[in-house]
């Protein structure tokens, strides 16, 4: 009897995924023999779990590798995302021990779901299987529904948590059959061969299960990024969800879902970029619309900036649209400095916010600015790169989406871009009217400013300006990722 | 002739000002001191630069004019530079900016008595912004400076203003983005043409203006540079944020706005818009004259119905704008000369019509007209002042903004006599309300009994400096106009 | 090409043949002796009366997914078990892998306490 041919197997393209599988079970396992006051010692063992991820990432930037047959590769587009994840995870890692704390809800399970969440994000980004990616955004979800509802006391939590399941399992639907019909019409998943398939059979646009496919699996990614109209179970979920868990969720896995959707859209359907770009085109300019327009009034500030996170979705779909080395770079450059301001502006709302998920209103921030100046300075510093002014990584990232937009011949897009980006600024403005121009009603005295979310709010504001100022190591990064 | 990065010094000590303040920041009597040395450490720096600066040669590496020149790479992907220079229209604007600040820290020496620390934070870092929109000439630098000096404004107005404070902060902040938003994707598409036509991709503007764009995108890439100014400016019909925005700014926030921030729309024009679409340009000067010519009158009718001291002075900004307007949109030499004088003109007249009502409100809390009366006897220095200024405002024969104005309306007259025989009116206009002001606040019977103190030793001593300029440039504008000749001959063409 | 499913359309008519024969025959030659205990809906001998939409103990629920999850191990045991000797030591330590994981689960859940009913 001859033995099988095992096919060579190397680890080194999914090594951070390993690590954090690793850490994560060992997390798992350790939660349960360690009493509930120390807890916050899981927190630290994850830290160092994401850094020797971190580690691992380094060497292979621009060494590109791929193994398992070609369902996942190392490559810097992949490495560069990578990254995003594990700082997003970290800085939410960094908030969530105050947090949690504040809410009795201080649970072991926190750390491990949020390793294996990045692991499912990770396998998303580096992902050339239509297979793989669905593996990573299964693994990524499943965490997530149980991350938002994490907050089992709490009954909004508990309604974050429901419908993110239900209307999650929903988009996976709509993914999955579009993956089905894909593989059907062209023979296989890996994406690299659906390209051929795609450029040896010219016209595919008569190729009705082929085109049905691919919508089914743009209207899937679309829920994942929160794309109008799919970006129902967004403010629902943002509002509800855990604070930490909210920042986590609104630039971890919509960077995921973007890291795939770009995957899939640019390199297995190139050819079809104009299909694609009509309807990138109407999605962005939904997205961003009605993403701002909502936020116009909303009081909650989560749910304000979970409206906010749509149109952000929407600013990146423009460098989507564009498909161009600029417009893609773009969104890359786009979604770290995207982590860094939105988790700022989360570790702040967590710092202001009282136990019960109360003291969430815009109102509540009045005279905030009084009380404590330094905190009030890093908010409006986020604030203001949320709402793209310079010096901040935010106007330079929507400065390199735009441009990509404009050299791509899609300047009524941009113009639409900056009419909403100016609509926007009123809404954080808004936030900002109350902390320095309201006098203060309450004393903030409650407030306790932990090291880890000191660190945490350092990083972001770091983050926001250094690549608002110096933007020439980050924009190189991002332009050498794009070239896949 | 020196190698120290003056430039760089001159945008940035301010902001080396605000670091400092960050130590002392809750204590008020040191605050004021730190923020005021570094007022006017970089007003000494400037005056010396104003002093010396013309008998400079051109700087090396730079285009002729440019005394001052530094150039660095910043974001060289985008070829984006680091790239300040200076010659005589941003000499003028940088010393206005570095006196004007000192102005608004005098002025709210007593008013500002809660969160001073702030209040001087956000003066220091307005004037870190302006002087870096004078100075700077890579179009996305320029931006970046264009848009820090929204933030200070929107965060003075809110904060210690007055009346619909946030509604005017909010309003002023969100026009302002609207405008300079669209500027971005116009800079952002000359970039691309002219990269595109010539094969070097710059946002320089020596470079861009070297080959202008021919394309048939330029006038609308000049329309979306036209807005953002137009709405600094203002120009009718975008202007409706500044009579909000004066009125309830605190004093020093109304010095700044009238006297550097609607400079800055002007300046973009000049420096930017013209040389980078001549011939876009030449397409908008019906456009532009008609808007500034009606600016004017239509300015100066709002003006005379107001009842708001604030809100008069700030609807006679709105003319006086119109009129350095009229004098770009003309091109010619001396009207650009004209203008550009006029800014500065503007800048102290209006800055210290500001700044006198700021003192009548702290004294009376009150800025209607219908309130005072008889001040000429009460207060008699202030209301001298008050005389003068106004005065030269309405362009009084003799003090400063008639130079400008006369300059503007001689090199009008010679391009677009229509324009500048209806602008006439304008410059009669503004007497009916200024008599009107005057009357009202200074010589009227007193109305009611007003608790007025005369001018203070402080207050003096600054209305008297912006007196003798204003006179002074007034009477002899030449050593100015010196300084101008230079660049505005290279701007319009008519170097020899 | 579809003449490869025909062996499926003959065993599905055979089944649905086969189906209703012995429901047909027996419903004719079979002796009739009805009750009341034997008319009555056959429910797992429980009273078939009042609302079905009981509320069972989360306790089901767990028992249920922790079946589910490990019955899974069986699923890919045996297979690799069929295939042992042809998968070499390859087989061996990805089983080992994946038992090793499984375990990790099963401690969790154990000292969790899911094991216990009380």
């Amino acid at each position: 009897m001859e033995t099988i041919a095992i096919p060579a197997i190397n680890f080194a393209p999914i090594m951070p995924e390993v690590i954090l599988s690793i850490f994560a079970m060992v997390l798992l396992l350790v939660n349960v023999f360690v009493p509930s006051e120390h807890k916050a010692y899981l927190g630290y063992l994850s830290l160092v779990g994401l850094i020797v991820a971190g580690f691992t990432l380094i060497g292979g930037w621009g060494v590109p590798l791929s193994a398992f047959n070609d369902s996942v590769v190392r490559d810097n587009f992949s490495i560069f995302f990578k990254g995003i994840f594990l700082l997003t995870v970290g800085m939410s890692i960094l908030i969530s021990d105050q947090y949690f704390k504040r809410e009795e809800c201080n649970l072991g399970e926190l750390y491990p779901l949020l390793l294996f969440a990045t692991v499912g994000m990770m396998l998303m980004a580096s992902g050339t299987d239509l297979m793989t990616i669905f593996l990573g955004l299964e693994v990524l979800s499943v965490s997530l529904y149980i991350l938002a509802g994490f907050n089992r006391a709490n009954v909004k939590s508990n309604e974050a948590g429901l419908k993110y399941f239900l209307l999650g399992a929903f988009s996976t639907g709509f993914l999955l059959y579009g993956m089905a019909l894909t593989y059907g019409a062209t023979g296989t998943t890996r994406v690299v061969k659906i390209a051929e398939y795609v450029s040896q059979n010219g016209v595919v646009a008569q190729n009705p299960m082929f085109v049905i496919g691919m919508l089914l699996m743009a209207v899937g990614f679309s829920f994942k990024i929160a794309a109008a109209p799919f970006h129902m179970w967004t403010p629902d979920v943002y509002e509800g969800a855990p604070t930490p868990m909210t920042a986590f969720m609104s630039a971890g896995p919509k960077a995921a879902g973007f890291a795939a959707f770009m995957r899939v859209a640019i390199i297995a359907f190139p050819s079809l970029k104009a299909d694609w770009s009509d309807l990138l085109w109407i999605l962005a300019v939904l997205t961003m619309t009605i993403g701002n327009l909502i936020a116009l009034n909303q009081d909650n500030i989560k749910r304000m900036l979970a409206y906010s996170s749509i149109a952000h979705a929407g600013y990146a779909l423009v460098g989507f649209t564009a498909g161009n080395a600029e417009g893609t770079a773009g969104i890359l450059f786009y979604m770290l400095s995207y982590a860094f301001m939105n988790i700022g502006a989360f570790a702040i709302i967590v710092l202001v916010g009282k136990k019960g998920e109360a003291n969430n209103n815009v109102m509540d921030y009045a005279g905030f600015g009084t009380k404590h100046p330094v905190l009030a300075l890093a908010m409006a510093v986020f604030l203001f790169s949320l709402a793209g002014m310079p010096p901040t990584a935010g106007f330079i990232g929507k400065f390199y989406l735009f441009s990509g937009a404009i050299k791509a011949g899609y300047v009524w897009l941009a113009i639409i871009g900056v009419l909403n980006s100016a609509a926007s600024v009123y809404y954080y403005l808004r936030v900002m009217v109350y902390m320095y121009m309201k006098d203060p009603v309450e004393e903030f005295d409650w407030m306790k400013l932990t090291p880890a979310v000191a660190i945490c709010i350092i990083i972001a504001v770091v983050g926001v300006l250094l690549p608002g100022v110096v933007p020439a190591f980050l924009l190189n990064l991002a332009q050498q990722a794009v070239l896949l | 002739m020196t190698s120290y990065p003056i430039l760089t010094i001159l945008i940035f000590l301010p902001l080396a000002g605000c670091l400092c303040l960050a130590p002392v920041w809750s204590r008020r009597a040191a605050v004021r001191p730190i923020a005021l040395g570094f007022a006017v450490a970089e007003l000494a720096l400037a005056g010396w630069l104003l002093v010396t600066a013309p008998g400079m040669p051109t700087a090396p590496g730079a285009p002729a004019g440019y005394f001052l020149w530094e150039d660095a790479a910043w974001i060289e992907r985008f070829g984006i530079r680091y790239l300040l220079g200076m010659d005589g229209i941003s000499l003028l604007m940088g010393a206005l900016t570095a006196f004007i600040t000192v102005v608004a820290m005098a002025v709210s020496w007593r008013a500002v008595t809660e969160r001073t620390a702030l209040h001087y934070f956000l003066i220091l870092l307005m004037e870190s912004g302006i002087m870096g929109v004078f100075l700077a000439l890579d179009l996305v630098l320029f931006y970046l400076f264009w848009e820090v000096m929204l933030i200070p404004m929107f965060f003075l107005i809110g904060i210690w203003g007055h009346g619909r404070r946030i509604y005017s902060a909010v309003k002023f902040f969100l026009y302002t983005l609207a405008g300079s938003l669209l500027m971005l994707l116009a800079i952002i598409g000359v970039y691309l043409i002219h990269g595109d036509a010539t094969g070097t991709y710059t946002f320089a503007l020596p470079l861009l203006a070297k080959a202008p764009i021919a394309h048939a995108a330029a006038p609308w890439l000049f329309g979306a540079f036209l807005l953002a100014f137009a709405i600094k400016f203002p120009l009718f019909p975008v202007h409706t944020w500044l009579p909000d925005a004066h009125t309830d700014a605190p004093t020093a926030g109304s010095v700044i706005l009238a006297a550097l921030l609607l400079k800055t729309g002007a300046y973009g024009l000049v420096r930017f818009g013209y040389p980078l679409f001549p011939e876009a340009a030449r397409g908008f000067t019906p456009l532009l004259s008609v808007l500034a010519v009606v600016g004017i009158l239509y300015a100066s009718w709002i003006a005379y119905a107001q009842e708001d001291m604030k809100r008069m002075v700030a609807y006679s900004s709105v003319g006086h704008m119109g009129f350095v307007a009229l004098g770009i949109a003309s091109w010619s030499p001396v009207a650009l000369s004209g203008s550009i004088l006029q800014m500065v003109n503007h800048g102290v007249t209006t800055g210290a019509l500001f700044a006198l009502v700021g003192m009548l409100d702290e004294r009376t809390d009150t800025r209607e007209l219908a309130a005072y009366g008889g001040v000429w006897g009460k207060a008699p220095k202030l209301a001298f002042f008050f005389l003068l200024f106004a005065m030269a405002s309405a362009g009084l024969p003799g003090l400063n903004n008639f130079t400008g104005e006369f300059l503007i309306l001689a090199g009008v007259f010679r391009t677009t006599p229509a324009a500048a025989a209806i602008a006439f009116i304008g410059i009669v206009l503004p007497l009916i309300y200024t008599v009107r002001l005057v009357q009202e606040v200074l010589f009227q019977t007193e109305r009611q009994p007003l608790q007025l103190p005369d001018v203070t030793l402080r207050e003096g001593a600054l209305l008297a400096v912006l007196a003798l300029i204003g006179v002074s440039i007034g009477v002899h504008p030449k050593p100015l106009l010196d300084i101008l000749k230079v660049p505005v001959a290279l701007l319009t063409g008519t170097a020899p | 090409m579809l003449g490869a499913y025909l062996p499926i359309l003959v065993l599905v008519a055979i089944a649905v043949i086969f189906g209703l024969c012995s429901l047909v025959f027996s419903s004719l030659i079979g002796q009739k002796k009805p009750s009341v205990v034997k008319l009555a809906p056959y429910e797992c001998g429980c009273e078939p009366v009042g609302s079905a939409r009981e509320r069972f103990s989360v306790k089901f629920y767990i028992i249920a997914m922790l079946f589910i999850l490990f019955d899974i191990e069986a699923v890919f045991l045996y297979p690799w078990s069929v295939l042992f000797k042809r998968l070499g030591m390859f087989g061996v330590m990805e089983m080992g892998v994946f038992i090793v994981i499984l375990f990790v689960g099963y401690i969790y859940v154990w000292k969790k306490g899911a094991l216990e009913w009380e």
